[in-house]
């Protein structure tokens, strides 16, 4: 019998603030190799206000990475061998909101599960859609 | 290099002109860091004991980033852009200590309403055996050289 959750199962992560600090620890996360460094929209006001932003927005790769991290923690390695995923990043976010991740299964055929994926920030708008595909074990 | 000479830039500035459908980026090498796989996991909160111990894999996204080792290598100057869409393919985990290539190609250019779209697709190969590791794709906006979206 099989281990794989049923079509139309939910399963969610806990809320994660992306506040100065997850963005700082974050940044440690990714900083090897060095990278071009610059002023820009997730670091200075006046070019997140240039861009049209209220305010420094949250490095879109953060909220992936968040997305994914579900994933991996519902599936395990299984993911990262013939895994994917296609995600947009629909709305900007601002430190100091509170993301979190849902998943639900939407298809499953012979050798992959499709799961619908949505970030929600604290007033319940999605930041981000998606699918991923996971092999089936 | 003779001491005291300064290295000679040859990357061209980074805006919508330059950027051209077919563009190759890269290659780009770089060794895996297990301190980073750790600080990255610490990132997410995360304590998923895969990415621990001596057998650690990165986290699957840790390398999305990659673009911009890509684009830094062939650009100078600009300032940066939206993150729109993402889609990666895995094939294999990367390693703490694996040595690794990425190489790119600018597979879009497009200006709509107002808005300069680019997807650079990039992999990311094993650096001695060639093994497919990941294969991804970024659509951002490009921010204009005066940092607005259109």
């Amino acid at each position: 019998m099989s281990n794989e959750p049923a079509v139309g199962s939910e399963f969610s992560a806990a809320p994660y603030l992306l506040d100065d600090a997850a963005a700082q620890a974050y940044e440690r996360g990714v900083k090897e190799p060095p990278r071009r460094w610059r002023t820009n929209i997730h670091t200075d006001r006046d070019a997140a206000s240039k861009a049209g932003f209220t305010a420094p927005i949250a490095a879109g790769e953060h909220t992936i990475a968040l997305a994914m991290q579900l994933i991996v923690d519902r599936f395990g390695e299984r993911f990262m061998h013939g895994g994917g995923f296609e995600v947009a990043l629909i709305k900007p976010v601002l430190f100091g909101d509170t993301l979190t991740v849902h998943a639900r299964v939407a298809r499953a055929d012979e050798r992959n599960l499709e799961l619908d994926l949505r970030v929600e920030n604290q007033k319940g708008e999605p930041v981000l859609t998606g699918t991923a595909r996971v092999p089936k074990q | 290099m003779p001491p005291g000479e300064a290295e000679k830039d040859n990357r061209i500035e980074m805006r919508a002109e330059n950027l051209h459908q077919g563009m190759r980026l890269g290659p780009v090498f770089y060794v895996v860091g297990a301190e980073q796989v750790g600080a990255f996991a610490e990132a997410l909160r995360s304590s998923n004991p895969l990415y621990r111990g001596e057998s650690a894999i990165a986290p699957p996204t840790m390398r999305l980033l990659d673009y911009a080792l890509l684009i830094a290598h062939h650009f100078k100057g600009g300032k940066g852009g939206v993150h729109a869409r993402h889609r990666c393919e895995f094939f294999e985990p990367m390693r703490a200590g694996q040595a690794v290539r990425i190489d790119g190609t600018v597979t879009s250019t497009e200006r709509k309403r107002g808005k300069f779209y680019f997807t650079l697709e990039y992999e990311t190969r094993d650096a001695a055996d060639q093994r497919l590791l990941v294969r991804q794709a970024i659509t951002s906006v490009l921010l204009s050289p005066e940092g607005s979206l259109t």
